[in-house]
């Protein structure tokens, strides 16, 4: 008797083994429209009225805990200075902008039709329901979906600047991954007339991203402003339009290979996101997925 | 554990219920700079309370519906979580759990190794970003969080599956003493007619 349980408990955990690597291998190799990804989008679907619901109605319970948690790291700020700041941060921005209006001005004769186009981008607001609690992976819910006009790919930004893009999408909810995640890199542009890089994040340390391929030779310091780059040729292209604001240079040393290592420090606090903007529509960008 | 339709429900209640907690609640928590993970610490629980087999499933279905959920690759969150109940419900039929602490501890442990699992199966999946030391400080603080919430949840979920408890005592206010000869259990008012002498004759 002792031996048939035994038994029918380790061949229900093999087959759970099993199954589980079944799903894993089967999901990763499968195509975005495939079977799998449908049905996990199905059950995404119908829990997001849940979360939603979850997420407002248990909001001050989050508020109060994290109240203790931001008192004891000495980071209360209060809304008025958030405020000034990033007002600061946005005049900063346009006097960086405006000193290299000049090279801007030639780079924006020299821009398609397509790219001109990149204006007619559609906001689309939305509000953070569910969080990844991954070390490793930086994603978030938020509540709107395909249905809202959200497709992958789209850029997603807060008041602070750039948070992410779109990496899959609900007919309700969209799963934003963001720019702290370590499998997102954005093609970036020094401001005002500095040098392009790919900014990364180093996995598992939420404020701090890395602006990487800078050489040795190129003149980057502490504090100057990092927006998109929006980089753009006939075959690939960043998913990302230029202008938006991703944050500032914290550090920068000399690196391996005549490479420099630039710390950037992120804009947008990734840990306070509650509302959030979609940018829907916008031009065909090639190579990118939508 | 004895596994009704009523007790499968409670079940599956219970693993809903920790999923929309987590991503609606406990995600946006930050403490001491990482984030508290229940889910863990749930599966366990139901390790504990159930044996082995409803561990493993149990885990096998939250992180189904977590993957599911967040837009994840399936399996990985199963695989570990599955694991985690599995080896929870291995350490109820081997040892006796008497006090709150064995769970927590556990908890804790199972959590640390659920986390750094977790962790490793993503960045085999295709992370290539430079991987920072706080990871592992993160991972720690996570397991100290999970000890702490088995304190209150540990009871809270013994008593909604209580019913299904095999070798939980039923609610009484009658206390349970145990008989010195035989080891044999027995109640106040036995314990009263068998121990106390009724005359003081003699008594020495």
């Amino acid at each position: 008797m002792y031996r048939k349980q035994v038994r029918r408990r380790r061949g229900i955990l093999v087959a759970l083994i099993v199954t589980s690597l079944v799903l894993l291998s089967a999901h990763f190799s499968e195509a975005e429209s495939g079977p799998l990804h449908a049905i996990q989008r199905g059950v995404a679907t119908v829990l997001s009225p849940l979360e939603s619901v979850a997420s407002e109605a248990l909001k001050p319970g989050r508020d109060f805990v994290n109240w203790f948690d931001e008192t004891f790291d000495a980071r209360g700020e209060n809304a008025e200075l958030r405020e000034q700041l990033a007002a600061a941060r946005e005049e900063l921005t346009e006097q960086q902008a405006a000193i290299g209006e000049n090279e801007q001005f030639r780079r924006l004769l020299a821009l398609d039709e397509d790219i001109l186009a990149e204006t007619s981008y559609e906001p689309v607001t939305g509000r953070v329901i569910a969080r990844n609690p991954s070390v490793v992976n930086a994603t978030i819910g938020v509540n709107v979906g395909s249905r809202d006009g959200v497709e992958r790919d789209d850029p997603v930004i807060s008041d602070d600047g750039l948070v992410g893009r779109v990496l899959d999408v609900t007919a309700t909810s969209a799963q934003v991954q963001l720019i702290t995640d370590p499998r997102n890199a954005v093609s970036a542009r020094v401001l005002p007339e500095g040098p392009q890089g790919i900014v990364e994040p180093v996995a598992g340390n939420p404020d701090e991203l890395r602006l990487d391929f800078i050489s040795n030779d190129e003149e980057v310091e502490a504090g100057q402003i990092l927006v998109t780059a929006g980089w753009s040729n006939e075959e690939i292209s960043s998913a990302y339009p230029y202008g938006i604001q991703i944050g500032e240079i914290t550090e920068v040393t000399d690196g391996d290979e005549e490479l420099q290592k630039i710390t950037v420090r992120a804009f947008a606090d990734m840990r306070e996101l509650q509302y959030l903007q979609v940018l829907t529509g916008g031009p065909v960008r090639p190579g990118v997925d939508r | 554990m004895i596994i009704t339709w009523q007790i499968g429900i409670r079940l599956a209640g219970i693993v809903l219920l920790a999923v929309v907690l987590q991503v609606s609640f406990f995600s946006y928590l930050s403490v001491l700079g990482a984030t508290p993970d229940m889910l863990p610490v749930v599966i366990v629980i139901l390790g504990l309370l159930g044996g082995a087999v409803t561990g493993a499933v149990a885990g096998f279905a939250t992180g189904l519906i977590v993957d599911s959920v967040l837009l994840q690759t399936l399996g990985v969150s199963s695989l570990v979580l599955l694991s985690v109940g599995y080896v929870a419900g291995r350490y109820r039929e081997r040892f006796e759990i008497d006090s709150l602490l064995a769970p927590a501890l556990l908890a804790g442990g199972l959590t640390l190794l659920a986390t750094a699992g977790f962790t490793t199966l993503q960045l085999m999946l295709g992370v290539e970003a430079a991987v920072s030391l706080l990871v592992v400080r993160e991972v720690v603080v996570k397991a100290l969080l999970a000890f702490l919430l088995t304190f209150p949840l540990y009871p809270l979920l013994r008593l909604v599956l209580r019913p299904a408890l095999v070798l939980e005592e039923p609610p009484t206010r009658r206390r349970i003493f145990r008989n010195r000869r035989g080891g044999e259990r027995l109640g106040r008012r036995h314990v009263r007619r068998a121990g106390r002498p009724r005359s003081t004759e003699g008594v020495v």
